[in-house]
């Protein structure tokens, strides 16, 4: 479908729906049309299948069961599919301070949903498994390689064919980035407290940004 | 204290010529020596260098290398074993070095002696050393699948270098404010171990 095809229901009644931001999308005003064609159970199995593929688990066994047990055609099932994937999606988006439950009810409902598919979204948004939901999404986003492990180890050198006494104590690495790449290395101690210093400063000016600037920008 | 310098037959001819050599020219070669041997380098002096030490000091070639190998291992045997300066003198007494370079030999050990120890104590060998810390952090506005996020992200630059000149592999890793908090506790807990040492 593309979007030269978009027309908002009902006129004025895009405008309203606040949290698509303007058009909506095609995926969904399909899917609301077939919403009506489909039986309480059946939405609630497509339901939890879409949430668990936002989980990032796949599932297209189990989509593949649901459209063999139901006798609804392939065509409509997977309108609906698509178009509850593309609405939880920009839903869970936004953070809840600033869609707030309420403004999300009227919205679903401009979208002519009917109330008690109506009360199954909200759930899934404003619900216990949101916090869930919203580490998956960040996780997802373009980053550099975290820190998975990080192990260590103290060595005191007592001699080397330099100094018969040399009692130096340094420190042996190994980090696990979230990549999968290993790199152990070795770290004086004048540079240990280096690395110390510094990540004490970042964590110091973290502080001080999120107790002043973040206030300033305003949701 | 053990004999540090023994004397073998090398060590005898060497004697023969540092003696030779005109003292003040003699502490100046020291200090210069002492200043780079901290370094691991094959020669202290360079090819030029060598031929004005040369001519400096009048002697051949190989004359030249003899006594500078064997000025430095009389140095490094001191730096091993961490001797004292008069046991030096002594030591140096007795493979008949004259007493005017045995001294010369003291007052360079005195001054310059525990520097040069306290560097090389420094040296650690390891393939991979941290050489650089760098870091950046940053405010994250949003991204694709979140919207309005208010989250400080910090990047650690890791600057590692081989032993063999491949110069500088950097790691980046990338924070968020709790991880960044964890990793702090880690290290603490290293700087608490490396207190406990002293």
């Amino acid at each position: 479908m593309s979007s030269a095809h978009v027309k908002p229901l009902g006129g004025a009644a895009a405008g309203n729906v606040s949290f698509l931001a303007g058009r909506i999308p095609p995926a969904i005003e399909i899917m609301s049309k077939y919403m009506k064609d489909l039986d309480k159970e059946l939405f609630r199995k497509i339901l939890k299948v879409v949430v668990t593929a936002i989980e990032g688990t796949d599932c297209c066994d189990a989509l593949g069961t649901i459209a063999e047990s139901c006798d609804v055609p392939e065509e409509k099932l997977s309108s609906v599919v698509a178009g509850m994937h593309e609405l939880l999606r920009v839903a869970l988006r936004l953070p809840p301070s600033t869609l707030k439950q309420e403004g999300f009810r009227e919205d679903l409902r401009e979208l002519r949903i009917s109330e008690e598919y109506i009360s199954d979204f909200v759930s899934v948004v404003f619900g216990s498994r949101r916090e869930a939901l919203d580490i998956v999404a960040s996780q997802q986003g373009p980053q550099l390689p975290h820190m998975d492990d990080f192990t260590w180890r103290v060595d005191v050198a007592i001699s080397t064919s330099c100094l018969g006494r040399a009692l130096q104590p340094s420190i042996l690495t190994q980090i696990q980035l979230s990549d999968g790449t290993r790199s152990h290395f070795q770290v004086s101690v004048p540079k240990f407290q280096e690395l110390r210093y510094n990540v004490a400063l970042i964590l110091k000016e973290m502080n001080d940004l999120e107790k002043r600037g973040v206030l300033k920008i305003q949701d | 204290m053990a004999t540090i310098i023994k004397e073998t037959e090398s060590i005898k001819e060497a004697v023969i010529h540092i003696n030779t050599i005109d003292t003040n020219k003699f502490s100046r070669l020291l200090s210069r020596i002492l200043q780079k041997l901290h370094l691991r380098v094959e020669r202290s002096f360079s090819q030029e260098e060598e031929e004005k030490l040369q001519n400096a000091l009048s002697m051949e070639k190989p004359v030249l290398s003899l006594v500078l190998e064997t000025i430095s291992f009389i140095l490094e045997q001191a730096v091993y074993h961490n001797i004292k300066p008069a046991s030096l003198k002594e030591q140096l007494e007795n493979v008949k070095i004259d007493p005017e370079k045995a001294e010369a030999f003291c007052q360079a050990w005195t001054t310059s002696g525990p520097d040069v120890i306290e560097k090389i104590r420094q040296r650690i060998f390891a393939p991979k050393k941290l050489e650089h810390v760098g870091w950046q952090m940053s405010l994250e506005l949003g991204q694709s699948s979140q919207a309005k996020l208010k989250a400080p992200h910090a990047v650690l630059q890791l600057g590692i270098s081989g032993d063999d000149a491949e110069g500088q592999e950097n790691v980046f890793v990338e924070f968020s404010h709790q991880e960044l908090l964890d990793f702090y506790n880690k290290l603490e807990t290293i700087q608490a171990q490396l207190d406990s040492l002293t």
